[in-house]
């Protein structure tokens, strides 16, 4: 396993981040996977997923939000008031939901308490939540709004080639992506889960083409390993914004495997391409992000979420999904709930949890609940 | 669910009650005080609007007519659609769709029973739903997924981009009865072309669904129909808007709730203008006295409540109100956005606002579609709180005209756009000179925090601000 891949993932302002700092090279972070990284690329701009990975505490987020909040944009935000996001030169809001919406105030508002917290480069990026023809219309033009907003405070200019540039670079880590996929899903993989979500979450954290070649050669690596992971339970994991490794970790232990997921760090959304064959790749970028209606923001479209889990779990061999949502998420815990009376019905066990995003503070009580799930594959392995 | 209310069908029994309700004044002054003692948990509330005369007597029949609507709804040959407060109803009634708000149908059941709608709350959680989401949609939307309301066609919302758990509440409505679903969807923005552009598209796409459920096209003449009454409609509104400026305010307290209840259960049809009419009548007879619209006739302060009210059973916020002297300046849900709008007028938000243009279909479905883009909510809580058009500068020049000593703030745990950022939205509305209060309760669900630790806390607020000594 690639240590630099792990400690992209694991540290916030990690070697790439500081290494293209020192080249002089911007940073500008974005809070969901419907923001085009290709846009950023293009303008020689390292694009970087914000997260709330390393909070300690909510002191700072609980001071601007409200409490029925989701706890992992107060984590972000208590990240950026602790300068633990200085480097970023620039901040694109997307509103996934409401909660990571109300990220765009609360940390505005933060900055006029704390200098230096908000970034000169403040955005507001938003994505329509349905896919139709006038939709992607207007989301091609937000793309356009933002590259208009990149190129004149950044100074750049983004041409059709950087983004022609840009797509295939990420194209290529999608198809790289999608073979890590594809072996964690064979019958003993030859990565656990925990590794798999920090290789994935590296890719939003350091330049894609380094990440790229990285990648490559962890795939190798995997290919040429002999001992693989056997005999444990395999599960599926679920839901909400998850990019703690740790979760994972504790999930899988010693008995169980993740080898597959549906989490928007994960593997949502690397298993398709931008159409590169597009005459204008704005318009291609417009209809890729907005046709991925994997998450539940995107509403009306919970049967094809649910297709692409019931194929997941067959393609993986799931015995077990875990359907989590981090608490005040009611957009993933509603659809966990349909999820759960689906799969059920097709009889494929689900344990459906409610946590909060951060230190595993709960894990007395998930480590009973998942024994006894686990308990109940078991169960189900012996009458199978 | 408990069996005992599984054997009550949900419209019918909210129908019966407010049908029998709108008889209530129809005997003798002793008889009604008699009636009263029968009904502990709900005379208060109708107390409270029967008292205003007229304007109260159509307010409850109103109720009735639109609940009755619903019950008869399959006899009639009429396809139903489940939506939302802050969803134009107008569209339905020109497309002779029975439209069921689920927000108007969980305040019926919490003023009229004691025990609100708890058990329809927590259904849904048992069918999957979440206990943190909105409890406004959830209170009546129980009822629908226990199989004890009407049977639903369709279902309709205009949240997303303003707010997830309502808009999630239908998606997961649509899903679980198996039934179609459609949603106008919000940009963060109200103005500019492309913004105009994306809603009329947006709500085109919305016709053609409608007319794919009904069967039907919509006709001109209805849609013309429906939208000229709208227009007297917003000219009474604006009339009463207009009165409610005066000091003191010849408004009853429960004018607030029966101006945009009128308009959730009726807009663009005859009981809307009537019940509207009755009350620009009762409030003229007033300011032409110097009266105040309390029934104490002592207007000791004026409030603003920037979000929504609280439902409690029994009315007891307004009721609280009269006790207090407080005069009620309305909430996010009773301001209309018509470009003859008072606070439109005053405040130059004229390219913020609507205006109906009856030249041809066309311009018809154009109109409502700005219209319905300027619902309550749909306006204001769609971008960043502070930006221009929403919720701080509406809340904020709304107080100034209305003269406002404080701004409450009242919703639910669920309300996730407005909990994300009401400390810093408080923060500037006092650094505007309004001392501004946040309620913790749950407008819909008391077992949050009971009606009387809020009482309590709000009058504490208001004795520690110094606001009523």
């Amino acid at each position: 396993m690639n240590g630099r891949l792990i400690e992209a993932a694991e540290t916030l302002n990690n070697e790439f981040v500081r290494q293209w700092k020192e080249d002089g090279g911007r940073v500008v972070g974005y809070t969901c996977s419907y923001a085009p990284d290709e846009v950023f690329h293009a303008a020689g701009i390292l694009p970087y997923r914000i997260r709330g990975y390393g909070a300690q505490e909510t002191t700072i987020g609980d001071t601007y939000f409200g409490p029925f909040i989701c706890s992992l944009p107060k984590c972000m935000l208590q990240l950026a008031g602790g300068g633990a996001f200085d480097f970023l030169d620039g901040v694109v809001i997307v509103p996934g939901c409401d909660s990571m919406r109300r990220l765009d105030d609360c940390w505005r508002k933060a900055g006029e308490d704390m200098a230096g917290v908000v970034p000169p480069f403040f955005f507001h990026f938003a994505v329509p939540h349905k896919f139709a023809d006038y939709t992607v219309n207007w989301f091609e033009g937000e793309i356009r709004r933002l590259i208009e907003a990149v190129e004149r405070h950044f100074d750049v200019r983004i041409t059709v080639e950087a983004l022609r540039v840009a797509i295939a670079a990420y194209n290529r880590g999608r198809v790289l992506l999608e073979e890590l996929e594809r072996m964690r899903r064979l019958p003993e993989p030859p990565i656990a889960g925990a590794e798999a979500l920090s290789v994935v979450i590296a890719g939003s954290a350091m330049p894609r083409d380094a990440y790229n070649d990285l990648l490559e050669e962890c795939i190798l690596d995997l290919r040429a390993k002999t001992r693989c992971l056997q005999g444990r339970r395999r599960l599926m994991l679920v839901g909400s914004a998850s990019d703690d490794t740790a979760l994972v970790r504790f999930l899988e232990g010693d008995r169980a495997l993740v080898v597959a997921d549906n989490l928007c760090f994960g593997a949502r959304f690397h298993n398709d391409r931008v159409d590169d064959g597009v005459l204008d790749p704005v318009r291609a970028l417009a209809e890729r992000y907005l046709r991925r209606s994997d998450c539940p923001r995107m509403y009306g479209d919970y049967r094809r979420r649910l297709e692409i889990l019931t194929d997941a779990i067959q393609s993986a061999s799931v015995e077990g999904v875990i359907l989590q949502n981090i608490r005040f998420c009611d957009l993933h815990g509603a659809e966990n709930g349909l999820f759960e009376r689906d799969l059920e019905a097709r009889g494929i066990p689900c344990m459906r949890i409610e946590r909060e995003y951060g230190p595993l503070v709960e894990t007395g009580r998930l480590k009973m609940r998942l024994d006894a799930f686990l308990e109940r594959i078991d169960g189900k392995r012996r009458t199978a | 669910m408990r069996r005992a209310l599984r054997e009550y069908n949900f419209d019918w029994m909210l129908y019966s009650t407010y049908d029998a309700a709108s008889k209530l004044m129809a005997g003798t002054e002793k008889e009604y005080a008699h009636t009263l003692r029968y009904i502990p948990y709900f005379r208060g509330m109708i107390d409270a609007v029967l008292s205003t005369g007229e304007p109260g007597l159509s307010f409850v029949r109103t109720c009735a007519e639109y609940l009755k609507n619903i019950v008869t709804a399959r006899e009639r040959g009429r396809k139903v659609a489940i939506t939302s407060f802050c969803f134009s109803p107008v569209i339905f009634y020109a497309m002779d769709i029975t439209p069921v708000c689920l927000e108007v149908m969980s305040v019926f059941l919490t003023f009229t029973y004691r025990r609100g709608s708890a058990e329809f709350l927590d259904f849904c959680n048992e069918a999957g739903f979440t206990e943190t989401s909105c409890s406004s949609q959830r209170g009546s939307l129980g009822a629908y997924l226990a199989g004890i309301g009407v049977d639903i066609d369709m279902v309709v919302t205009d949240t997303p981009g303003v707010c997830d758990t309502n808009a999630n509440a239908f998606a997961f409505a649509a899903e679980w009865l198996g039934r179609p679903f459609f949603q106008l969807d919000m940009p963060p923005l109200l103005k500019g072309e492309r913004y105009d552009r994306y809603h009329r598209d947006d709500y085109r796409a919305l016709v053609s669904f409608l007319e794919a459920q009904t069967g039907t096209k919509l006709r001109a003449e209805r849609l013309a129909a429906v939208l000229g009454e709208l227009r007297k409609q917003d000219g009474l509104i604006a009339e009463l808007e207009e009165m409610g400026r005066i000091v003191p305010s010849p408004l009853p307290p429960a004018f607030t709730l029966m101006n945009y209840a009128a308009r959730f259960l009726f807009a663009g049809m005859k009981p809307c203008t009537d019940m509207l009419q009755s009350m620009v009548n009762a409030a003229r007879e007033n300011a032409a006295r110097g009266a105040s619209g309390l029934a104490g006739g002592a207007e000791r302060l004026r409030g603003f409540f920037c979000y929504i009210d609280h439902y409690t059973y029994n009315m007891r916020m307004w009721r609280m109100a009269e006790d207090l002297g407080v005069c009620l300046q309305g909430n996010i849900l009773s301001r209309n956005w018509s470009i003859d709008a008072p606070h439109v007028r005053e405040n130059h938000m004229e390219d913020s606002a609507y205006s109906i243009d009856m030249t041809d279909l066309d311009s018809m479905i154009d109109s409502v579609a700005i219209m319905n883009s300027r619902m309550p909510m749909i306006k204001s809580i769609r971008g960043p709180f502070d930006a221009p058009d929403m919720w701080l500068e509406d809340t904020l020049s709304l107080a100034r005209m209305y003269s406002a000593d404080f701004v409450v703030y009242s919703g639910t745990p669920g309300c996730r756009n407005t909990w994300g950022m009401v400390k810093p939205f408080a923060r500037e509305t006092e650094k505007a000179g309004f001392p501004t209060h946040i309620m913790y309760s749950d407008a819909f669900d008391d077992r949050v925090q009971s009606w009387e630790a809020t009482r309590a806390r709000f009058e504490e607020f208001l004795r520690v601000r110094r606001l009523l000594v």
